[in-house]
C-alpha cells in the first residue's frame, strides 16, 4: 500500500476519511489498529487519532518510516438507537407553549471536528434529547438561531421578539426560550423592554452542562421552563435555571435582574438587588408577589433599536484617550464604574464633551449590587455636572440592553435620558431589603 | 478455564483533574441531589448496562467536604491532568515493558450508576504490550490506563443512593492481564506481583481498599463473567474457583434442560392474588391488601431444577432471585421450595391449574406493592430463564464477603467511551519518558536482592516483607539503626498477630515512633523479643505509651539481676538433678525458668544463664 522509500505515509494517512479502519506500522514492526477519528484541534503535528477496539482513542504519531494498510469492515453500523420512544405527541386540543430555539448548550452536543459542543439545529434532534418535553402539555418547536450565544448580537434580540409576538399570535400560553448561557442576561433584559402586553410568561432557558451529558442540567432546566410558561399567572420575561446545585429546585429571575454569576455552576444565575421572582420544585410554581401579570394584549414588540451604543467597564490605568477612542460614534454609552458610580476625574474632559455632542453617557456599578449615587463623592458631583445618568441599581448589561432599545425611540438625547430614568419592566428595585437578599 | 485481571491501583499523589486531596474524609459540609440519564454516546446508541441503570430512575445524593471542590461536583470543568499521576502510570508502564502511546487522548466512559457526578469517568489509554513474569510463566498485559475513581457509596434506600464525594477523582491506574490464567491460585499469584510492581513506585495509596481487582472468568462453552471490585486478594482464587464451579453447573444444567424440552413461554405474567388472601405472616402476607400483588410466570420443563442439585451450592433459583432484586424486590419464591411460606399444598395445585403446569414444569412467584415493579421483575426473571436454555449469560457479578458473588448488571458494551472534550490530548513526548527511564523504581525482584544482601535477611523473609507492602516501614526501622532480624519479625509475624478489636474500631496502625519504641525495649533488655507481642496487644487495647504496654503486659521490673538470682535459686534447688544428669538436667530446667520469665527476659540471655549455674555446680565440689 504504502512504500517508505518512496513517499510519507502521513499524506495519505491525514486524508483519510473519518471511519476508515487502517493498520499502521513502524520500522521495528509495531503496529497500532483502529479506527480513523477526527483530527482534535489541540492534536500534535503528524498525529492520527484512532479508535481502538477498545473504545480508547489514542494519537500515533506518524514518522516517514512507517507503513500503513488498510483494514475492511469500515465503520461498525450504528445501531438502532435503543432509547426509549418518546410518548406519543399531546393531542393538538388543549393549552400549548413553543419552545423557540437559539442554539446555545442546551441544544448542543460533541462536535468532534472542534473538540468542543456544537448546536443541534432539528426539531427531531431536539426532541430526542427530551423525549419528556411534552409531559406536560403540547410543545410547539420553533427554530429561530442555531448559534452559540456569544454570536448573538442586538439585532438578533429584535428577531427573536418578533418571533415572540408572532407565537403568542398563534395561540402559545406561554413561551420558552432555549439559550446559551453566556449572554443570556443581556438577552432577557433586551426582551424584557423590547415587548410590551405580554399575554403570558418568555421563559429563557438553557444549560451548563450539554445534554449529551448524563449529568447535564438541560433537561431538568427545561422541564422547568415548561412548569413555568403553562403558569397563567406570569406576564414578563422570565430566565428559570438551577437555584442550587440539586437538581430539583429551579429559581424564576426577571430577566432583568439576573446576571450569569459563575462561569461554570449550574447555578450561576442570580437575581441581583433582591430575590429571585419565583422558584419550582416539584412541578410546583411558586411565585413572588411582584410578579408582573399577563397583559390582555395583543402582544407586540416596542421596536425599534439603535446599537450605536457601547458598555465600557473603568479600571484603574484606563486613559481617557483609549476611553473616548472607545465610545467613537456611539449615540449612548453605559458605564460601569467603582463604588457608588465613580470613573477617574481625568475622564471629565471627554465626558463633557460627550454630552455636549448629545451622547447620553449613564452610570451603573461594576460591584453590581446597590444603587449608584452621585452626591456622596466630590468625583459624582462632576460627573453628573458633567451630564452623566446616574441609573439606581441597573445590572450594566440590563443599562446596555435598555440604552439600545431607548436609542431607538429617541433621536435626542433628553428623550433617550428620560426613557432610560423611567421603569419600563420592572428593572428598578424600589427598596433594598437585607432579608430578601439572593 | 482462563482468566484474566484488571488491578486498579490508587495513586497517593492528589487527584487526577483538580487540586483536592486524595484522601478519604468523614466529614461532610454539604450535600446536593441529582439524577441521571442515559445519554447517547459518539454513535448515539445508548450503552445496555447505562439504559438498565438510568431505568431505574434513582436520586442520587452526593455528600461532599474537605476533599472535594466543585470539579467533583461536575460544576466546574476537570483540571489539566495530574503530571505526578501520569508520571506514574508511565513509570509503571515503562516496568511492564509496555509501548506507551504518542498521545494520549482521555475519554468519557458512560457509568449511570450515580458514582460520578458527571455520569461519566475519565479513563485515558496510557500504553499497551506490556508483559509480567510471575514464577516462570509469562503473562500479557494488552493495556495500563489511568483513570479517575468513582465517588464511594455509603447509603442506600428505597429511590435513593448516597456517595461521599471524597473518592471522586482519585486516580487509579489500570493495569489488565490478558486471559492467560488459568487457576485461581494463579489468580492470586498474579495479583500479588502487580501489587508489588505497583508499590515499587513508591506513589499508591495504602490500606483497604486501594487496590481493587475486576476478574474476568470464562470456561469452555461458558461465557465472559466480570466478577468487579474484588478488595481483598486472599478471596480472589475462591472468586474465581466458584465462579468456574457456577459456570459448570449452568452449562450441564442446559444440557438437562434441553433434554427435558424445556422452554420460556412469552405469555405476560398471571396477577394470583386473590390465591393467597389467607397467609397471615410471610412475604405473601399482605397479599390483595393496599394494593399488594403476587404475580406468577410459568416454566415448563423447569420442575426441580431451581434448587441446587445434590452436592452443588448453585442453583437457578438464586440466579433468578438476584435479577427480581435488581428491580428492586427483597427476591422471590418459586415452586422449588413449596409449600413454604404460608403456601399451602393445594394452593401450589391451584397455581400448576391457573398456569396450566404440571409437575414437570415450574413456576416463580414475585411479590409486591408496586404491580409495574413486580411486572419488571418477573420480565427480568423470564429473560434469565430463557438465557438458562443458552448456558451462561455474560454478566457483572458483585464480590460477596463469603467468596460467592451476585448478578449486579449485564456486561457493558464496547459504546459506552467518547472522547472528554474538556481535555486537550496529551503528548508523551522522547524526553519525559527517557527522564522516567533514567529514575525507575527497584523492580520487586532487584529490590529483593538488595534488601537480602545489605541486612542478611533469608529470601524468604526479604520476599514477605516485599510482598506484604511492609518495605518502606522495614527500611525506616532498619534505617534507624534497629537490628533487620527484629524488625522484619516484628512487621511479618508479631504485628499481624495483634487480636483484632471489637467490630467497629479502627484497626491497630502504631506509627513509626511506637514500633521504633517497642523495639528498642527490646534491644534495650527490657522486655525480651517475645514480649514483643503481648506489648503490641497492649498498645491495640489502648496503652498510652510503650512503657505503659510493657507493664500492662506484665513485662516490667524483671532485670538481669532477677534473672540470674532465680536462675541461682531453681539450680540450687535442683542442685542434686544437676550433679547426677549433668548437662541433660539443662531442658527441664529451662522449661521450669522459662516459665517465669517468658517475654519478660530473652530465650538465649536465660539459656545462658542456666548453663553458666550448671557450670558452676557441676564445677562445686560434691557434699
Amino acid at each position: 500500500m504504502s512504500d517508505p522509500s518512496t513517499h510519507d505515509a502521513w499524506n495519505e494517512l491525514r486524508a483519510l476519511p473519518t471511519g476508515q479502519r487502517v493498520e499502521v506500522s513502524d520500522a521495528a514492526g509495531h503496529t497500532w489498529s483502529g479506527t480513523v477519528v477526527p483530527r482534535h484541534d489541540f492534536s500534535g503535528d503528524r498525529v492520527l487519532q484512532l479508535k481502538l477496539e477498545s473504545g480508547y482513542n489514542i494519537g500515533v504519531r506518524i514518522e516517514p518510516t512507517f507503513r500503513f494498510r488498510l483494514l475492511g469492515g469500515g465503520p461498525a453500523a450504528t445501531p438502532p438507537s435503543s432509547r426509549p420512544p418518546a410518548p406519543p405527541r399531546a393531542a393538538d386540543a388543549g393549552p400549548w407553549i413553543a419552545l423557540l430555539t437559539t442554539g446555545g448548550t442546551i441544544a448542543s452536543r460533541v462536535d468532534y471536528e472542534t473538540g468542543g459542543v456544537r448546536p443541534v439545529k432539528e426539531e427531531r434532534e431536539i426532541l430526542d434529547f427530551f423525549p419528556e418535553l411534552e409531559a406536560s402539555g403540547r410543545v410547539q418547536i420553533v427554530p429561530v438561531f442555531d448559534r452559540l450565544s456569544e454570536d448573538l448580537v442586538p439585532e438578533d434580540w429584535r428577531v427573536l421578539a418578533e418571533k415572540i409576538v408572532a407565537t403568542f399570535s398563534k395561540g402559545a400560553r406561554g413561551i420558552v426560550v432555549a439559550h446559551g448561557t453566556d449572554t443570556l442576561g443581556f438577552t432577557a433584559a433586551a426582551l424584557s423592554f423590547l415587548l410590551v402586553d405580554l399575554p403570558g410568561p418568555v421563559v429563557l432557558v438553557g444549560a451548563q452542562r450539554s445534554p449529551d451529558r448524563p449529568s447535564s442540567d438541560g433537561a431538568s432546566n427545561l422541564r422547568a421552563a415548561v412548569d413555568v410558561a403553562h403558569d397563567p399567572r406570569i406576564g414578563e420575561v422570565v430566565v428559570v435555571m438551577h437555584a442550587g446545585p440539586s437538581d430539583d429546585r429551579f429559581a424564576i429571575h426577571r430577566g432583568t435582574w439576573v446576571r450569569k454569576m459563575h462561569s461554570s455552576r449550574r447555578d450561576a444565575f442570580r437575581s441581583r438587588n433582591g430575590p429571585p421572582l419565583g422558584f419550582v420544585e416539584g412541578g410546583k410554581v411558586e411565585l413572588h408577589p411582584l410578579v408582573r401579570p399577563p397583559a390582555r394584549g395583543p402582544p407586540r414588540v416596542d421596536g425599534p433599536i439603535d446599537t450605536h451604543a457601547a458598555l465600557l467597564w473603568f479600571y484603574p490605568g484606563l486613559t481617557p484617550e483609549r476611553a473616548a477612542r472607545f465610545v467613537e460614534g456611539c449615540r449612548g454609552v453605559v458605564l460601569a464604574g467603582t463604588g457608588l458610580g465613580h470613573i477617574g476625574s481625568d475622564h471629565l474632559p471627554w465626558i463633557r464633551a460627550a454630552t455636549e455632542r448629545g451622547v447620553v453617557v449613564a452610570m451603573t456599578t461594576q460591584c453590581l449590587e446597590g444603587n449608584v449615587e452621585p452626591y456622596v463623592y466630590s468625583t459624582g458631583r462632576d460627573l453628573l455636572r458633567a451630564g452623566v445618568l446616574y441609573l439606581g441599581d441597573l445590572l450594566p448589561e440590563t443599562a446596555y440592553a435598555k440604552m439600545v432599545w431607548a436609542l431607538g425611540h429617541s433621536p435626542d438625547a433628553a428623550g433617550v435620558a428620560q426613557l432610560l430614568s423611567q421603569d419600563r419592566a420592572g428593572e428598578f428595585h424600589d427598596r433594598h431589603d437585607p432579608r430578601e437578599s439572593a | 478455564m482462563k482468566a484474566g485481571l484488571e488491578v486498579h491501583q490508587q495513586l497517593a499523589v492528589g487527584k487526577l483533574f483538580c487540586a483536592c486531596p486524595a484522601d478519604l474524609s468523614e466529614e461532610v459540609t454539604d450535600a446536593f441531589t441529582r439524577s441521571l440519564r442515559a445519554a447517547g454516546g459518539e454513535s448515539r446508541a445508548v450503552d445496555v448496562a447505562a439504559a438498565l441503570q438510568a431505568s431505574r430512575g434513582l436520586v442520587y445524593r452526593y455528600e461532599g467536604g474537605p476533599s472535594s471542590c466543585l470539579v467533583e461536583m461536575d460544576e466546574e470543568p476537570p483540571h489539566p491532568l495530574n503530571e505526578a499521576a501520569l508520571d506514574a502510570a508511565l513509570t509503571l508502564a515503562l516496568l511492564l515493558r509496555a509501548r506507551p502511546v504518542d498521545e494520549i487522548e482521555v475519554m468519557r466512559k458512560i457509568v449511570v450508576d450515580g458514582s460520578n457526578t458527571t455520569g461519566f469517568q475519565r479513563t485515558a489509554l496510557v500504553a499497551v504490550d506490556g508483559e509480567l513474569e510471575v514464577r516462570g510463566r509469562r503473562y500479557t498485559i494488552p493495556t495500563i490506563c489511568l483513570e479517575e475513581d468513582a465517588a464511594r457509596k455509603v447509603r442506600e434506600s428505597p429511590g435513593e443512593v448516597t456517595y461521599r464525594l471524597d473518592r471522586l477523582g482519585i486516580p487509579l491506574i489500570e493495569i489488565a492481564t490478558g486471559p492467560e490464567i488459568v487457576s485461581g491460585a494463579e489468580a492470586r499469584e498474579v495479583a500479588e506481583e502487580i501489587g508489588a510492581l505497583l508499590r515499587a513506585t513508591r506513589k499508591v495509596r495504602r490500606g483497604i481498599g486501594t487496590i481493587r481487582e475486576d476478574v474476568n472468568v470464562s470456561i469452555e462453552g461458558g461465557h465472559r463473567i466480570e466478577v468487579k471490585g474484588v478488595q481483598e486478594l486472599r478471596l480472589i482464587q475462591e472468586y474465581v474457583d466458584r465462579e468456574v464451579a457456577r459456570q459448570t453447573f449452568l452449562l450441564k444444567l442446559r444440557d438437562e434442560l434441553g433434554r427435558r424440552h424445556a422452554r420460556v413461554p412469552g405469555d405476560p405474567p398471571l396477577d394470583v392474588s386473590g390465591l393467597f388472601r389467607e397467609i397471615p405472616s410471610g412475604p405473601f402476607s399482605g397479599a390483595g391488601k393496599g394494593g399488594q400483588v403476587v404475580l406468577a410466570v410459568g416454566l415448563p420443563g423447569f420442575g426441580g431444577l431451581l434448587r441446587s442439585p445434590p452436592g452443588s451450592e448453585e442453583r437457578l433459583g438464586r440466579e433468578l432471585a438476584d435479577h427480581a432484586r435488581s428491580v428492586g424486590l427483597r427476591g422471590l419464591v418459586h415452586s422449588d421450595e413449596l409449600p413454604a411460606y404460608g403456601v399451602s399444598e393445594a394452593t401450589v395445585v391451584a397455581l400448576q391449574e391457573r398456569l396450566g403446569l404440571s409437575e414437570a414444569d415450574a413456576f416463580v412467584l414475585v411479590t409486591d406493592r408496586s404491580h409495574e415493579r413486580a411486572f419488571m421483575a418477573l420480565k427480568r426473571v423470564v429473560e434469565r430463564a430463557r438465557v438458562a436454555l443458552e448456558g451462561v449469560p455474560g454478566e457483572t457479578r458483585d464480590p460477596l464477603p463469603d467468596g460467592r458473588t451476585r448478578f449486579s448488571r449485564p456486561l457493558p458494551g464496547r459504546d459506552r467511551m467518547y472522547p472528554e472534550t474538556d481535555i486537550p490530548p496529551i503528548p508523551v513526548t522522547a524526553e519525559r519518558l527517557e527522564r522516567l527511564r533514567s529514575q525507575l523504581p527497584e523492580r520487586p525482584e532487584e529490590l529483593e536482592a538488595r534488601l537480602a544482601r545489605s541486612h542478611g535477611l533469608p529470601l524468604e523473609v526479604v520476599r514477605q516483607l516485599v510482598y506484604g507492602d511492609l518495605v518502606e516501614r522495614f527500611e525506616a526501622l532498619a534505617s534507624a539503626g534497629h537490628p533487620a532480624g527484629l524488625v522484619a519479625r516484628l512487621l511479618i509475624q508479631d504485628l499481624p498477630s495483634v487480636p483484632a478489636g471489637s467490630a467497629g474500631t479502627p484497626p491497630f496502625e502504631p506509627s513509626l515512633e511506637i514500633l521504633g519504641a517497642v523495639l528498642g525495649a527490646a534491644e534495650g533488655e527490657r522486655i525480651a523479643k517475645e514480649g514483643i507481642p503481648a506489648v503490641l496487644a497492649a498498645l491495640a487495647a489502648g496503652a498510652a505509651t510503650v512503657e505503659l504496654a510493657v507493664e500492662r503486659a506484665g513485662l516490667s521490673g524483671f532485670s538481669r539481676d532477677d534473672l540470674v538470682a532465680l536462675v541461682h535459686k531453681v539450680v540450687e534447688a535442683n542442685a542434686e538433678m544437676v550433679r547426677t544428669r549433668g548437662e541433660a538436667a539443662f531442658s527441664p530446667l529451662m522449661g521450669d525458668v522459662m516459665r517465669e520469665v517468658r517475654g519478660r527476659r530473652d530465650g538465649r540471655e536465660v539459656s545462658d544463664a542456666l548453663h553458666a549455674e550448671i557450670a558452676r555446680i557441676r564445677a562445686r565440689p560434691g557434699p
